[in-house]
């Protein structure tokens, strides 16, 4: 038998579940037809129905500590069919991006990463990182950013030189890795207390390399978006949502080799377009397009699901890594030195931005839904 | 009137390719009817036909087509008598011959065969003839003083809008109302549910709206700080004694003796004259119920509204939710006080109350609402929940535990709306415990939506208390009838004032008397105002059929009336105390003195007199004892192994259409049984049964309503009665030395149909097993 339950709302929480989409939420009458719909919804003590009654009545402790609210994949299933139009898929989604703000710190900076009109401000502080680095780093001599035109363009790293680039956007991916890593131990917990507390586990404590082999069970499900391809009314979501994942992950390799090949092999680029890795660079860059039109096309396609600027802000970001990306390479190739430059510019902006705000931004998901799931598997959730 | 006889047999529908009509029509003819036959006798031919033979003399038609339940408007015809012999479904649709085959050429040549389904139509045409021998032309009972004045009792939300329909259909309505204001409880509300499409927002109390209307009308009288201290006499001619409330005077109803007081010291039963003695002693000072109030005011019927109270819950057994203990644990009655004086304040200390919890059932495991409750205990709750939300918008909460959220209808939309509310918080769950916690409350329940156990801290609790009609407590109609001044049988209906849940709304168990609003169930306003609207046409109906001198519902339009022949009756006094409407007040000597227009004409005095004096024109023991009579027993004599007679009495108000609806369905049952239907199993005297039996039939199966908690007896209590009675039968069954199990009762719903055929086979081979009745062929 389960401890018994302190039941304190929040309103405020409600209001701000409204806030993010999540405004007809108090429209359930606890049905559970969503649950019984929903195709990835576990047999025992499935969501969404629990959720729905928990945001209904403001328990934010209950939701943020409550893995399931991650196993959603947002498909529109239950939403579709809900005989009241609570639509608990948008309600899921609202209590995410909170959970995503709550487990995020500085409060400040999540905050701003879900005002539209601190956008430009947000934009502007890697543009005044790079100027602020680069002048200093004058004083001393070193000439990492040039603002003189070359005689011979060859690419953009002229100007903006990469080991710049590389020594901002270190610690950029540092400092993000920290917010995770201080949201990832209280979230972890928090799930585990829960868990604990409606006897869902036995488990005492969590064992570290158990929970990493339940990760890495669970990874295969990630990487081939089982969970996704289960979802009937938003199944076509799945596949753009595969390439932009890809996208990333090729990029991501192509950065790394990239990396070795500037600080340890010091081979300069511009790197041949014969170049395997650079094969992978535009594949992914392409990937990274393609599957972020298809997302947005979808969104604006479903009226009847909530976009709000917490998920336009996502899809838009990684439309444009991949547009400025791939414009920077195609400006070069053909000798417009200046708009390569200045595409640059943008380019470095987007990625710093992805970067930095990723803890606090939708794509923070992509750590959430991974620890959720591999908890889950971890505690053997049926 | 002299009877001119004849008889037309259709031969439409199926009945001439089953029947030998031929052989049929020779039945009659031996009897001495005329007979004529038609292919299609409800068309415009068959009934010119018909005319024809009116107008030619008949007067006593004997139809042997379809069911008397269908084309009924076609074959009556005023002035005639008209029996309806039901080859249609009770024969050739119940028995086709692919069941049951016609004979042979060469069987027919063989005396040992015969034709059951041939059999049953000649038995049932023949019981049509002995019927209408026996049966005579209504006349209506008319009374001698008439008045279409209602009398509305009780003036909150019902009585006023019952008043006002009343009155805007043209009637004179008299208001009693017990308070020195018109409004009931809705005078106490801070807001009311709402009445309009969306059905969203509370709405200030329409009561004085009602109070102004009603004042203004000039059709309504209205009396306030008054109540009824007797009503005497018959619908259309109810004579009321009114007083003050608390006064006593000579012309309050008098109270039957109790039980204990009817027997003398050695618990022998009193005679009459003696039981007479008793009565008057024990209700010094009023005068008996015969004795009319010269001063009386007359009404032609009764609408009664008097409303409820709030229930104050048992506080033992609520002592888990700290009920009569914890100061701040109220209930909703009390809560509405509290928020009409002003803002939400706990009972305790007068402090705001800011966190509720409302709680709707009583749990200790079971999920029933608290006593008295209904769908308005749940749409107050909501309610309330919002007075909460009212007084405190920013940090105002309120819980509502709930075994049942009714909200029913269009009430939906307010279901909806304070579901939007972000400080009402709704889920299905037992509170466990209620307890003390400092200034505060600390709540516990199971089961919840939200999990398994939870706790919460409150400010007040509140109890959804139900609304006890107030008809528990007092008669309220005070009748002047030998039965006694209240409605008799609330009992089966949780002391609501009701005589049948499912079919009759706004009916009680007196006739002319209309009941409305909460003393019938738990309602809300609107509901309220709808059922005042029933209950002023039921009025109204009565009125209009009184006056005419015929039945009102169920048997509405039923011209006859029970008929005594007193010279007989030796004061046995079943038939007073049997009669479900009380329409019986016996007299000094226990004489019964009929009322003709508070009755129902289900017949149950007739059933109930062993003398067989009680009758009506076109039902009676003799019309019923001669059909059975009519029934062709064949014996040893006869065939070497005779087919068994069965006989079926059905209550025709379910029963017998259910049968019907066998026979449409093509369902068959044995060709051995012949029905006779009766008027309610109630009206079924033991004589029918004696004379089945003795003459030779081997087995009487009735077939009737289901009674008891969930019953359905158009009458109250018809059903039970004969099953009394059929108990009882064993000492008569052994006296001829035949099994009790000769004799059922069934009781079956109208749509059972499809589960008559096996209740009536598994009889018909119960009694084969038994083999045949030893008194065939005397």
């Amino acid at each position: 038998m389960a401890d018994t339950y302190r039941i304190e709302p929040d309103m405020n929480f409600i209001q701000e579940l409204g806030k993010m989409g999540g405004q007809d939420l108090k429209k359930c009458f606890q049905c559970a037809t969503c649950s019984v719909a929903c195709p990835i919804s576990p047999d025992t003590k499935p969501f969404p129905r629990k959720e729905m009654i928990a945001a209904s009545w403001g328990l934010k402790d209950k939701l943020l500590a409550d893995p399931d609210i991650w196993l959603c994949h947002n498909c529109g299933d239950c939403s579709t069919l809900c005989p009241r139009g609570a639509k608990p898929g948008d309600a899921l989604a609202a209590i995410r991006s909170l959970a995503v703000m709550d487990y995020a710190t500085p409060k400040a900076l999540a905050k701003a990463v879900r005002e539209p009109k601190m956008l430009p401000i947000l934009f502007a502080i890697p543009a005044a990182i790079f100027l602020v680095v680069g002048l200093v780093l004058k004083l001393f001599g070193v000439h990492w950013l040039n603002f003189g035109i070359a005689e011979d363009f060859v690419w953009q790293a002229q100007y903006i030189n990469n080991y710049l680039v590389d020594i901002i956007m270190l610690p950029t991916a540092g400092f993000a890795a920290a917010v995770f890593a201080l949201g990832l131990k209280r979230f972890l917990a928090d799930i585990h207390q829960n868990a604990l507390a409606e006897g869902r586990t036995d488990k005492e404590k969590i064992d570290p390399f158990g929970f990493l082999k339940a990760l890495g069970r669970i990874l295969p499900t990630v990487l081939k978006h089982e969970k996704f391809n289960d979802c009937s009314e938003n199944r076509e979501r799945s596949t753009s949502h595969m390439m932009v994942l890809f996208g990333f992950i090729g990029l991501f390799i192509v950065t790394n080799c990239f990396f070795l090949a500037e600080w340890v092999f010091h081979i300069e680029g511009p790197y041949s377009q014969i170049n395997p890795v650079k094969w992978l660079a535009n594949a992914g860059g392409v990937a990274l397009i393609i599957g972020s039109l298809l997302l947005i096309k979808n969104r604006l396609a479903k009226k009847d699901q909530a976009s709000g600027y917490w998920d336009w802000y996502l899809v838009g970001l990684v439309l444009a890594l991949g547009l400025t990306g791939l414009l920077t390479e195609m400006s070069r190739l053909g000798g417009f030195a200046g708009l390569s430059v200045f595409i640059y510019i943008l380019h470095l902006m987007c990625i710093w931005c992805l970067f930095a705000y990723t803890p606090f931004s939708k794509l923070a998901h992509l750590v959430y839904r991974t620890t959720a799931m591999a908890y889950n598997e971890y505690i053997e959730r049926t | 009137m002299d009877k001119k006889y004849g008889v037309y047999i259709c031969t439409g529908c199926g009945i001439g390719e089953s029947l030998e009509i031929e052989a049929l029509s020779q039945a009659a003819q031996e009897e001495g009817f005329p007979v004529k036959t038609h292919p299609f006798l409800c068309g415009s031919d068959g009934v010119a036909l018909l005319k024809g033979e009116i107008d030619s003399g008949i007067n006593t038609l004997v139809i042997a087509a379809c069911s008397r339940r269908v084309n009924f408007d076609t074959f009556r015809f005023p002035g005639c008598i008209v029996d309806r012999v039901n080859l249609r479904e009770g024969v050739v649709w119940s028995h086709p011959r692919s069941a049951f085959p016609a004979l042979t050429e060469e069987e027919k040549a063989d005396p040992e065969k015969f034709d059951r389904v041939q059999m049953m139509a000649e038995d049932y045409l023949k019981m049509g003839m002995a019927r209408v021998k026996k049966v005579t032309l209504p006349e209506p009972y008319k009374l001698d003083n008439f008045t279409r004045k209602i009398l509305v009792i009780g003036g909150g939300i019902t009585g006023m809008s019952a008043a006002l329909d009343a009155a805007a259909a043209g009637y004179q309505v008299t208001i009693v109302e017990k308070e020195p204001q018109l409004g009931g409880h809705a005078n106490d509300w801070r807001k009311q549910l709402p009445l309009k499409y969306p059905y969203e927002t509370l709405i200030p109390p329409i009561v004085e709206q009602k109070i102004a209307a009603v004042t203004d009308h000039p059709l309504i009288t209205v009396r306030t700080e008054t109540v009824v201290a007797r009503i005497a006499g018959e619908p259309g001619n109810f004579i009321v004694t009114f007083k003050k409330p608390g006064e006593k005077i000579e012309f309050d109803v008098p109270f039957p003796l109790p039980d204990e007081m009817k027997v003398d010291e050695k618990g022998k039963e009193l005679d009459a004259e003696q039981l007479h003695a008793k009565f008057l002693e024990y209700n010094q000072g009023k005068q008996d119920i015969l004795t009319l109030d010269p001063n009386g005011e007359p009404f032609g019927a009764v609408i009664l509204a008097a409303g409820w109270r709030p229930d104050e819950p048992d506080k033992e057994a609520l002592s888990h939710l700290g009920y009569g203990e914890i100061p701040d644990v109220i209930t909703n009655a009390q809560f509405e006080q509290i928020a009409k004086r002003g803002q939400i304040v706990r009972p305790s200390d007068g402090k705001s109350a800011k966190s509720v919890v409302f709680i709707q059932s009583p749990g200790k495991g079971k999920d029933a609402d608290f006593d008295y409750a209904g769908a308005v205990t749940s749409l107050v709750a909501l309610k309330q929940a919002k007075y909460v939300r009212e007084d405190y918008p920013q940090d105002g909460k309120a819980f509502v535990f709930y075994q049942h959220m009714r909200t029913p209808g269009l009430s939906e939309g307010f279901y909806k709306s304070i579901q939007q509310d972000p400080g009402i918080f709704l889920t299905k769950g037992e509170v466990v415990q209620v307890s003390k916690n400092g200034q505060g409350l600390t709540v516990t329940a199971e089961n919840t939506l939200l999990g398994e156990k939870v706790t919460l801290s409150a400010d007040m609790v509140v109890l959804a208390a139900g609304m006890v009609p107030a008809t528990k407590d007092d008669p309220v109609v005070n009748l002047a009838y030998r039965q006694g001044p209240g409605f008799r049988d609330n009992a089966i209906f949780n002391e609501y004032a009701d005589s049948n849940y499912i079919c009759f709304p706004y009916e009680t168990q007196r006739t002319g008397i209309y009941a409305a609003g909460a003393i019938r169930r738990a309602l809300t306003v609107e509901e309220s105002m709808e059922d005042a609207a029933g209950a002023a046409l039921k009025a109204i109906q009565c009125l209009e059929s009184v006056n005419r001198g015929v039945s009102v519902h169920p048997r509405s339009g039923d011209m006859t009336f029970p008929d005594f022949f007193f010279q007989r009756c030796t004061q046995c006094k079943r038939c007073t105390e049997e009669c479900p409407f009380g329409a019986l007040d016996d007299d000094a000597k226990g004489t019964p003195k009929p009322n003709p227009a508070r009755c129902r004409r289900c017949g149950t005095c007739m059933g109930a007199c062993p003398e067989r004096i009680i009758g009506f024109a076109d039902y009676n023991i003799d019309s019923i004892g001669s059909m059975v009579k009519a029934i062709g027993v064949p014996s040893e004599d006869d065939y070497s192994e005779p087919p068994l007679r069965i006989l079926g009495l059905v209550c025709e108000n379910d029963a017998y259409p259910a049968l019907d609806m066998a026979g449409i369905n093509g369902l068959s049952y044995s060709a051995d049984v012949r029905i006779i239907p009766v008027r309610c199993l109630g009206s079924v005297n033991v004589i029918w049964i004696k004379d089945a039996l003795s003459q030779g039939m081997d087995g009487v199966f009735l077939l009737g309503c289901r009674y008891g908690d969930d019953y359905q007896c158009h009458f109250i209590k018809g059903s039970e009665l004969a099953d009394i009675r059929m108990k009882k039968i064993g000492d008569a069954l052994a006296s001829l030395a035949l099994e009790n199990e000769r004799v059922a009762q069934f009781e079956v719903a109208i749509d059972d149909y499809d589960k008559l055929p096996k209740i009536i086979n598994e009889f018909v081979e119960s009694i084969e097993a038994m083999g045949p009745n030893p008194f065939k062929g005397f």
